[in-house]
């Protein structure tokens, strides 16, 4: 398989510390890819180097065969790459609706005339989004379509979580990117939303997923390849299990046991 | 009962009945010259405002609201028309339900500034005296028609905006205010020293003409004799009532989606394609032109202009009218101005205190109630 995105010796500082140290790593077309590693990392920084955020100080991102390094976040979204956000950013007083349509903007006419002047049109596309919407939010959770127009501040951890997919979602991005989507829900509220995440239907249209997660339970039942992260660096990739078994990862996680 | 009576009040009645009470307090507040019923107007609203609210009264309204529209804005059109019709004959009543929409116009300009796309303006009032000095020189020295000359008002406005926008873009929070106070406090200098604008004694403005109609007479209708501030009023209507169209619309598109989007966390804006610079600029300028238009009418209704109408002061007052009625709700921005308008007029007495009373006002609200008197709905597309 051929990747789908390249990262070759990215490196990013923050002052003295650095938090990405010429790392390279590939996503391969239509992989589940688990992206782990103890607190500080580099995992997020990884994100937001990829997704525009930061501008690295140095190495190449290459997606689908073009150089984006350095690029706005606003053109990475347009090529084709949407994430989410370990503390979701979502806005709390819009509806659900607004939120997700927030994802679909390179769908929507943004023409002052358009908007203002000719409403019939503006409403026959609304309503088409608003079907898209529904049928993306029944995917995940079906009293949510109900809730659409409510305000995302009203919902649950969970239900804010299946927006920000949604959101992420309705773009039909190449590659996914999701921020620990576990975080700040119990164990099976995270079995739940993973089981949704891998049976999303997405019209034959694949895409790759990258994914940050602790749960190392939820890393070794739906990722097929796992890279460990530490101090920034590549410590080692492959399967769950030959990943896991890797002295170097139990070392990072656990700590050196003391020599006598 | 309680319950058939919020039923009641839920469906159109709720509307009709709003309006109908709405006429008859302004209409007393408006006739009531002596403090102590003035006094009595306040207590009976602000008692009213609260009992409705614990009844859940307000609720029933904005159901009714939701459901009839159409209704609703009828009657919102009917309330300033009767209330006209009413003061027919009454010069000064007549000029501050004027002032009250042309107000309310200046801040619906400020709400798509600082409620759709967070774009802080402390400036309002230098707009508003932009579009004021804009179309009175336009008509006195380039002979322009009036309403050309208003127009341009609006557009003179935008324009400057668009170069007070570079550098609030460049800054950001505090530092963003700060460059539009100081904007504030360089137009009014700027305005005191130009003789050619008039100086601080200010300058006359020609009246509004239209089909060749002067608006600066009365009129005869039968054996009454109409107050000029009628056919003022009416355009001033005219002008509210576009510019609230056109802001609903506005909000209620993709447009006031990736305005809000940006105000709410330009991280994920950014993330998800939004230019956030391309809609902080559009709102300032929609704002501003709105804010324009509205002084070019406010200086030709007023017939005389000077620096001292568009201080930073004033500016403040819009703010505190947009923060009052509730930041993002267009309702709410009429009702606050009406309150804004009509409080300082009718206590003569407090117009030296005013800033002090909507100070500790704007405290109070943004303890209790920082949402405003009408909190923003979620937004529907209709």
């Amino acid at each position: 398989m051929k990747p789908l995105l390249c990262c070759a010796n990215l490196t990013m500082r923050f002052g003295g510390l650095t938090a990405l140290d010429s790392l390279d790593l590939d996503v391969l077309e239509g992989e589940i890819l688990g992206l782990v590693g103890p607190n500080g990392s580099g995992k997020t920084t990884f994100f937001n180097v990829v997704t525009g955020i930061y501008r690295p100080d140095s190495g190449n991102v290459t997606f689908d065969g073009e150089d984006i390094t350095g690029l706005a976040a606003q053109e990475i979204y347009y090529r084709g790459i949407a994430r989410t956000f370990q503390r979701s950013r979502l806005c709390l007083d819009l509806s659900v609706f607004d939120n997700i349509m927030i994802g679909n903007h390179k769908a929507l006419h943004l023409g002052f005339w358009h908007n203002i002047f000719k409403r019939r049109e503006f409403k026959a596309e609304y309503e088409l989004f608003r079907e898209q919407a529904t049928q993306l939010l029944c995917a995940l959770n079906p009293e949510l379509a109900d809730r659409i127009l409510k305000p995302v501040g009203d919902l649950s951890m969970i239900d804010r979580r299946r927006v920000e997919i949604c959101r992420a979602l309705i773009s039909r991005p190449r590659l996914l990117f999701l921020d620990e989507p576990s975080a700040g829900m119990t164990p099976d509220e995270t079995r739940q939303l993973m089981d949704e995440i891998v049976a999303l239907d997405t019209d034959g249209q694949a895409f790759s997923l990258v994914l940050i997660e602790h749960e190392m339970e939820v890393i070794r039942r739906i990722t097929s390849r796992c890279v460990v992260l530490n101090f920034g660096r590549k410590l080692c990739e492959g399967a769950y299990e030959t990943v896991t078994a890797d002295s170097q990862v139990q070392e990072a996680y656990l700590g050196r046991e003391l020599e006598e | 009962m309680m319950r058939q009576m919020l039923a009641f009040l839920s469906g159109s009645a709720g509307c009709i009945v709003f309006a109908l009470a709405i006429i008859v307090w302004l209409h007393v507040f408006l006739m009531a010259e002596e403090h102590v019923p003035i006094f009595i107007c306040l207590v009976t609203v602000v008692g009213l405002g609260v009992a409705a609210n614990m009844l859940k009264v307000t609720d029933a309204v904005r159901t009714s609201l939701a459901e009839h529209e159409r209704l609703w804005n009828l009657c919102a059109l009917a309330v300033p028309l009767a209330l006209i019709w009413l003061f027919r004959e009454d010069h000064y009543n007549l000029f501050l339900i004027g002032a009250i929409m042309v107000y309310a116009v200046a801040v619906l300009g400020l709400n798509v500034q600082l409620g759709y796309a967070g774009v802080i303006n402390f400036s309002c009032a230098s707009f508003f005296g932009i579009g004021a000095y804009t179309s009175t020189m336009l008509m006195t020295g380039a002979g322009l028609p009036p309403l050309a000359a208003l127009l341009l008002g609006g557009v003179m406005a935008a324009l400057v905006g668009c170069i007070l926008i570079f550098p609030v873009l460049r800054t950001s929070g505090h530092y963003a205010a700060l460059v539009t106070m100081a904007f504030a406090l360089l137009f009014k200098v700027f305005m005191d020293v130009n003789d050619f604008f008039g100086g601080p004694q200010g300058i006359t403005v020609p009246p509004m003409t239209l089909f060749g109609i002067d608006f600066s007479h009365n009129m005869l209708f039968g054996d009454t004799e109409l107050s000029f501030y009628l056919r003022y009023d009416l355009l001033c209507l005219l002008l509210l009532g576009l510019a609230f169209c056109f802001v609903r619309r506005l909000e209620r598109s993709w447009i006031g989606l990736s305005m809000d989007a940006v105000r709410s966390d330009d991280t994920a804006s950014a993330c998800f394609g939004i230019n956030i610079s391309r809609w902080k600029i559009t709102a300032f300028v929609v704002g501003n032109c709105l804010s324009g238009l509205a002084g070019a009418l406010y200086a030709m209704m007023q017939a005389y202009i000077s620096p001292a109408n568009f201080t930073f002061s004033d500016s403040l007052l819009f703010l505190s009218i947009l923060l009052l009625g509730g930041i993002g709700n267009m309702w709410g921005v009429i009702l606050a101005t009406v309150f804004v308008v009509l409080i300082p007029e009718k206590f003569q007495v407090i117009q030296e205190f005013r800033y002090l009373i909507y100070s500790g006002l704007v405290l109070l609200m943004i303890i209790f109630s920082p949402k405003g008197l009408l909190p923003r709905q979620p937004r529907s597309y209709s």
